[in-house]
């Protein structure tokens, strides 16, 4: 919209935007702050400002990292959604390439991709219970591979929906004229269709990745001691530990920091992956 | 659209793949539904409907009920009410858009059980910066320790963990309403209520839709924040749904309860995923 606004409004938009990012930022200030307070500042809420109400120290970050707990559940979390990331690009891209692609007849590729889509948004507490029985029965409790099967199960569908939707925005000609230059179909994929689809291939994989990162429902119920990501870790803190302010600030940090961080980096196709494709920027 | 049957070799891994793993556990867990069944005791014996039955009869499942109905209503209208407003602030020239349109998306990839342990420092009664700032004007909330305060701490913090979703997805779509239709409509009014009204919210009421709809599925999910927030209570007047489903089917192992009431979730979200599908089968052509 061009049209041109009042001084007054001006300023009661400008209250209402500084507002709102005091807002939305005031969290994650919370959280920082608090991770260099000492012992003795975390009993002072109004201790807002470093330097000036508080003097800094890395005391909760030594000691969290120095008593190494997080370290492992870092670990985890990192291999299982980087596992999950991968498989699903791997086999989604060719899915997406399929449907997007080429002709299907007995079934249309818009009710395979919506089939697709039905794995997605279906309440997952559904098929907990089989899914502990399976792992327990193939001895996959507390294990990388147990929980990775599971998150790519769920996220597998994402990345075939989203990224028929990357396919579809490439003009066709291109694929056509490496067609009748003689290359392969798939060779068109690797060589021609996977180059010009990578940036909406990197969005895709950090939202799967941010999203196996912060799933807690299936990981509380397959991993524990061996295997646990970073939720488990959180409840277990929150559940042993009391809560001390500035252990539980780094703690959340070290949680939320990996997928809020990556995430800053795709805003172009953050509307198209968070609405499956619905609407566009 | 090319022929060949290579697109099976393309398509077939990962449609088995989901095959494999959602059918037959959906099938199982509906089988269970009507079992007794406890870990270690294995399979029992078929009771019918008796799980539901008893589910029907037990006042912790209407409690579950009734604390996902008010959280559900109240946490998504606000979020989207909100979402809505920011995105319409937005939809103006504003100096640093970029800037700002990042900080009101940041909340959006928080781990939910970090945003709740977070929360437990943030609402804490006595060394919480909310209670520190509310001392100034002589007032204490018990915000953790009585039950309907501990329903508000959750939607709060709800709220700033989600709004974010409904801001990004209907500024996007008011940024793609056409230019001309603005033009023409100032020429018959000045109003920018009135504009919004009848030109910009009708043409974005689909993308308003959707945000709704994958919100409302998303919503009816809740377990991360509020398990690591409130753990259900004080008592069990934040158990929502999917807290007492974990319980009884991972805590108590009865599984046969578990899967009849993870049943009954997925019959009342089937209503609005149906909503979605309708929608999302025209986008897909």
């Amino acid at each position: 919209m061009k049209q041109m606004d009042g001084p007054v409004k001006r300023t009661i938009i400008w209250i209402i935007i500084i507002l709102g990012t005091i807002w939305m930022l005031f969290p994650f200030y919370w959280a920082i702050i608090n991770s260099v307070k000492a012992k003795i500042d975390t009993f002072n809420p109004g201790a807002f400002f470093p330097f000036i109400n508080f003097k800094p120290s890395f005391w909760a970050w030594n000691k969290v990292f120095g008593e190494g707990d997080p370290i492992k559940p870092l670990i985890n979390s990192a291999v299982v959604s980087t596992a999950t990331t991968g498989i699903v690009l791997l086999l989604g891209t060719m899915a997406a390439y399929a449907l997007a692609r080429y002709r299907w007849n007995i079934i249309k590729s818009k009710d395979l991709t919506v089939w697709f889509l039905s794995q997605r948004v279906l309440p997952p507490v559904v098929v907990l219970i089989p899914f502990f029985i399976i792992m327990m029965k193939l001895h996959l409790l507390d294990t990388w591979r147990g929980l990775t099967m599971v998150y790519v199960t769920f996220n597998l569908p994402f990345g075939v929906v989203i990224m028929r939707e990357m396919f579809r925005d490439i003009p066709v000609e291109l694929e056509e004229a490496a067609l009748i230059d003689g290359a392969s179909d798939w060779q068109v994929f690797t060589r021609v269709s996977l180059p010009l689809a990578v940036n909406g291939l990197i969005a895709t994989a950090i939202i799967v990745f941010a999203f196996a990162w912060n799933e807690a429902l299936f990981a509380l119920t397959l991993t524990s001691a061996k295997a646990g990501t970073m939720p488990v870790y959180i409840l277990s803190c929150r559940s042993t530990r009391g809560v001390l302010f500035n252990v539980a600030a780094v703690n959340t940090l070290l949680a939320i920091g990996p997928p809020v961080l990556l995430a800053l980096t795709i805003q172009r196709y953050l509307v198209r992956g968070l609405t499956f494709g619905a609407v566009k920027e | 659209m090319r022929k060949g049957y290579i697109k099976f070799v393309f398509l077939l891994p990962a449609v088995m793949w989901v095959l494999f793993f959602t059918i037959y556990p959906l099938v199982d867990s509906l089988r269970l539904s009507f079992f007794t069944y406890r870990l270690g005791m294995g399979v029992g014996e078929f009771v019918g409907f008796k799980n539901y039955l008893d589910l029907f009869k037990s006042p912790d499942f209407w409690n579950a009920c009734r604390v996902m109905f008010i959280y559900v209503v109240v946490a998504v209208s606000i979020e989207m009410g909100l979402g809505l407003g920011f995105a319409w602030v937005f939809s103006r020239e504003i100096k640093g858009k970029a800037f700002f349109r990042t900080v009101f998306t940041s909340p959006l990839f928080t781990t939910g059980v970090a945003v709740g342990y977070l929360g437990v420092t943030i609402f804490h009664e006595t060394g919480g910066p909310i209670n520190y700032l509310l001392g100034f004007i002589g007032k204490q909330v018990p915000w953790l320790s009585s039950g309907s305060w501990a329903m508000v701490s959750i939607i709060l913090l709800d709220v700033w963990r989600w709004t974010p979703f409904a801001f990004i997805i209907l500024l996007a779509a008011l940024q793609s309403v056409p230019e001309e239709m603005y033009e023409a409509a100032s020429l018959d009014t000045s109003s920018e209520l009135q504009i919004f009204r009848y030109i910009s919210f009708p043409t974005i009421l689909p993308a308003f839709t959707i945000a709704l709809l994958l919100r409302l599925i998303e919503a009816f999910k809740q377990f991360g924040l509020i398990f690591s927030l409130t753990e259900g209570g004080p008592g069990r007047t934040t158990e929502i749904y999917c807290v007492l489903n974990y319980r009884t089917s991972i805590k108590y192992f009865d599984f046969g309860h578990g899967s009849a009431m993870a049943f009954l979730l997925l019959l009342v979200v089937m209503v609005i995923i149906i909503q979605f599908f309708g929608r999302m089968r025209k986008i897909y052509e």
